[in-house]
């Protein structure tokens, strides 16, 4: 890893007696493409803020392109691209004129912004809308404005919260390709949050936070590949009994509806199959599949352990 | 960095939005007329004239800065109520300290007041209702910068002290009106009872009329006769746009004003 771009310890911010997060600590390296994974409530807005110095951390330390976000907050921000979950942009203005608004923020001049404002434009494919009111926007153009307003002034690091929140497939396929435009042509660190976890898949090292700490990170693959060879997943009338059969066996398993979930270790699947026949009709199916981000997602949200967990 | 760019980039911004709203624009000029014609002649009619001023008359500067006074702080209290607005995000993301967000607001809201009022004075000069031959062009100059940077500060420290003014109906309500009705906008204060009058004293806003008395009805004697020397009218105001700024500005650099603005914004309290 080259120097840090985000070096966070111990990071922590409490609401009254809610934590937020819990002493969280993370090292990003200059130009890498990071994600925050967890689910709902579990810090990553809060980290986020607190990194993008927002939100004050109520103990701990970090430090984002160089500075401390403590003691020179505007020399993070000066460095800094921040992607709100909600659209920071004034839908009763034009898109050169929010993009104009934004650019001068910075201390860009006029030609500048234009000369930017366009070829993100561009990249995006819809050069056409400069002059076009905000409003008139489709939901993944406005989504696409957005981030190229948080990166109109070049920033070291961007943050991407949800990015692709509320759009539908095609559109977030989109907004992704332009996401990976921007890294290759500015070579800028990208740290986002995001649910969708086969998105996540492209980030070259993900982590994921569950109630403020952090419970496992590292590359998507060696996370999936640290979950076991396979995942069996077995359809049941009555999944508790399931549940309660299996265990011993497979170890602990999840519940998801009708079906429930465990995961196998090794790679020979001869036991399954045993295993599917000493059942008898308790299962009325199963299925042996390899596991994926998602599966590392609810075994975490499960609270269950991980082998290859580092706290 | 320079603050020229930012600051300029706001000023615009509030600008453009002025010209393209027309409603707010067509409202800021409605409401004084209201005033000045409907409740205008009906007091007219009971009050009479004094020092050869009519009542309506001796409305005008009180018009005049009820269009300032709603103009700068409705601008001003964007800061709290202008959730759905974007523009609070780019704001406090941008590399300045964050009480710069206060003075940029507050200089927007100048801007609003001043075009405001600019437009008014143009439609009373068509009405017959501004005596051309009694305006002192310097103390009306004067009066239209600061009144507007008064209104502002009021408008300002109600945002910074608060968290629960976040409709348009408690901002009314709570603030502009009692700004409004306890200065001496409709009435000289001397007429009100000694409660009322110590109330209208404390108002930072009965200067800034007060002012515009002088720069708009010079020569008037008698009980429509501003009220306060000007000497007085300009350190009150001037002292308490600076008090009220820099309270804004430490509120809204501390934790306490910073955070509950950063969370409304995002709409959540955790996660």
């Amino acid at each position: 890893m080259t120097a840090c771009a985000i070096q966070a310890q111990g990071l922590e911010r409490r609401y009254g007696e809610v934590v937020a997060v819990d002493g969280l600590d993370l090292e990003i390296g200059e130009g890498e493409f990071f994600g925050l994974l967890g689910p709902n409530g579990s810090g990553k807005t809060t980290t986020i803020h607190m990194l993008a110095t927002l939100v004050r951390p109520t103990a701990g330390s970090a430090r984002v392109a160089g500075f401390d976000v403590r003691a020179d907050a505007v020399g993070v921000r000066g460095r800094i691209g921040l992607v709100f979950q909600e659209s920071a942009l004034d839908r009763t203005l034009s898109v050169a004129e929010n993009l104009r608004f934004a650019g001068r923020l910075y201390g860009l001049a006029g030609g500048q912004i234009e000369h930017r404002a366009k070829t993100l434009l561009d990249l995006f494919g819809i050069a056409d809308k400069y002059h076009a009111p905000t409003g008139s926007l489709s939901g993944g153009q406005r989504r696409a404005l957005d981030i190229i307003r948080g990166v109109i002034h070049e920033p070291r690091v961007l943050f991407l919260d949800e990015p692709t929140i509320g759009l539908d497939i095609p559109v977030r396929r989109r907004i992704w390709r332009f996401i990976e435009g921007l890294r290759q042509r500015n070579r800028m660190t990208v740290l986002l949050t995001t649910h969708y976890l086969e998105e996540a898949d492209a980030c070259e090292r993900v982590a994921f936070i569950r109630k403020g700490r952090l419970v496992t990170q590292g590359a998507p693959r060696a996370l999936v590949e640290n979950l076991g060879r396979h995942v069996v997943e077995f359809e049941s009338a009555d999944v508790d009994a399931l549940l309660a059969r299996v265990q011993p066996t497979l170890g602990k398993g999840l519940k998801e509806g009708g079906t429930a979930l465990f995961l196998h270790p090794h790679e020979d699947t001869a036991p399954l199959a045993r295993l599917q026949e000493d059942l008898g009709d308790l299962a009325a199916a199963m299925r042996v599949r390899r596991p994926n981000l998602n599966d590392v997602f609810l075994w975490i949200h499960a609270g269950a352990d991980l082998p290859g967990v580092r706290p | 960095m320079s603050m020229a760019r930012p600051i300029l980039a706001v000023l615009q911004r509030e600008v453009l939005k002025l010209g393209r709203q027309r409603t707010r624009l067509v409202a800021s000029m409605v409401r004084p007329m209201i005033w000045l014609l409907v409740i205008g002649s009906g007091f007219g009619a009971v009050l009479g004239s004094a020092g050869g001023l009519s009542y309506q008359q001796f409305l005008a500067p009180g018009v005049l800065g009820m269009t300032m006074l709603f103009g700068a702080m409705l601008s001003a209290l964007t800061m709290v109520y202008d959730k759905e607005s974007g523009v609070m995000r780019m704001l406090v993301i941008a590399p300045f300290a964050h009480y710069w967000i206060v003075i940029v607001k507050t200089l927007s809201a100048v801007v609003a007041a001043l075009l405001q009022a600019l437009l008014l004075m143009v439609l009373l000069a068509l009405l017959g209702y501004l005596r051309f031959a009694a305006i002192d062009v310097p103390l009306l100059l004067l009066g239209l910068l600061l009144v507007p940077l008064a209104c502002a500060g009021i408008g300002m420290l109600a945002a910074a002290f608060t968290k629960t003014l976040d409709n348009f109906a408690a901002l009314m309500n709570f603030v502009i009106f009692p700004v409004f009705f306890l200065s001496g906008s409709l009435y000289p204060i001397t007429q009100l009872p000694p409660w009322l009058r110590i109330v209208a004293t404390l108002n930072p806003y009965t200067y800034g009329v007060d002012l515009l008395k002088h720069a708009l009805l010079t020569g008037v004697e008698g009980r429509f006769a501003p009220e306060f020397s000007v000497g007085l009218d300009v350190a009150v105001l001037v002292g308490f746009t600076i008090a009220a700024v820099t309270i804004a500005c430490v509120r809204f650099s501390g934790e306490a004003a910073f955070d509950s603005v950063i969370r409304v914004l995002t709409g959540k309290k955790t996660g």
